[in-house]
């Protein structure tokens, strides 16, 4: 006879159904799980506004829970709620205003000799205008397709594709030239 | 992830972007500010309703089984034998007590009679003794004014040792 499962190796949809019948050890599990990844993927997508990322994962995970009624469970919990997350992150910087050229001092100054670090990476995302920055980290580290990118833009899949495109030339130009003289 | 826009030129970039870490420390308050939200848009009132739920089930059962228990003691104490056991009762418990009895009686000769199916013999005997029986009872305590005296003078060819015909119950 199979044991029963702990609850911190439950399934997401059994921590779903026990948060929505009032279970704030579920919840807590849920956010425990989750919350790491979410963090990070929003962070990068803020760029210069990095500093915004708890409000932002708050913010995410409140419209998350609102809306979990609605969650027929179609795709990954962790994807819905990146969907959200990003929903959220285009609405913060849409209302906020962008400083699209500022670098966000979190990041150490890139190294002058050498080949490219993460650190150098970061810094050149974190550069990027907003639409670049945004294609690349939902499509190159977050997997989305140019299809769910569109969705999630408001554009269409080629739009995402061709500003994928410009967005790594920008990278490449920001780690050869040193994210300094980045734009 | 996908990689299908990959140029050749992209392969450096697209290395170092998978070596980016994917996760980040999340700070221990962080969960406390969204859990306090949630806990006042009610989020985690379910839990208090279900215990409510159960609160009143658990008071329901409860009230049925004192119910219960309540009934069944008032019925045991108004029962043909609690009655007759017990010591203290008014005159009118006693008229009371008199005629359920003599009804149970002749309830019970009745369905002794039905169950021998009017053929069996010792059904007339055994309602007769019992009721020759009562019928001594009652005189020797004279509660009747002689009735009783001749009731048990008229019947009692009915308890001779000889079989005798089935006599009618008498009812009460």
């Amino acid at each position: 006879m199979t044991p029963p499962l702990l609850p911190f190796e439950l399934p997401d949809g059994a921590l779903i159904r026990r948060f929505l019948d009032g279970d704030e050890r579920a919840f807590r599990m849920l956010y425990e799980r989750h919350s790491p990844r979410l963090k990070m993927t929003l962070a990068r997508l803020l760029g210069a506004r990095r500093q915004d990322v708890d409000d932002l994962v708050q913010d995410t995970w409140l419209a998350a829970c609102r809306g979990l009624h609605g969650y027929r469970g179609d795709a990954k919990f962790s994807t819905w709620l990146t969907s959200i997350g990003v929903r959220t992150t285009l609405n913060h910087l849409s209302r906020t205003g962008t400083r699209e050229t500022e670098v966000t001092d979190e990041f150490p100054a890139p190294a002058s000799n050498g080949p490219a670090s993460m650190i150098d990476l970061e810094r050149a995302l974190a550069a990027l205008p907003n639409h670049q920055r945004i294609v690349v980290v939902l499509h190159d580290i977050e997997g989305f397709t140019h299809v769910e990118i569109g969705e999630q833009l408001g554009v269409a899949e080629g739009t995402s594709k061709a500003t994928l495109s410009r967005a790594r030339q920008a990278l490449r130009l920001a780690l050869s030239e040193g994210v300094s003289n980045a734009s | 992830m996908h990689h299908d826009d990959m140029a050749n030129d992209d392969s450096e970039i697209l290395r170092l972007l998978d070596e980016l870490p994917r996760t980040t420390s999340v700070a221990d308050g962080e969960a406390d500010r969204i859990v306090a939200q949630l806990r006042r848009e009610g989020f985690f009132r379910a839990r208090a309703r279900t215990m409510r739920w159960m609160l009143q089930a658990v008071a329901a059962a409860a009230i049925f089984l004192v119910g219960v228990f309540a009934g069944s003691q008032y019925a045991r104490r108004n029962s043909l034998e609690d009655m007759l056991a017990r010591q203290h009762l008014s005159v009118a418990d006693r008229v009371l007590l008199l005629q359920r009895a003599g009804s149970a009686y002749v309830r019970a000769a009745q369905s002794y009679a039905d169950a021998t199916a009017n053929v069996d013999s010792n059904a007339v005997e055994v309602a007769s003794r019992v009721l020759l029986g009562a019928a001594h009872a009652v005189a020797r305590s004279s509660l009747d004014a002689g009735l009783s005296a001749r009731l048990t003078t008229a019947m009692q060819p009915a308890v001779s040792p000889e079989p005798a015909p089935r006599k009618p119950v008498i009812w009460f």
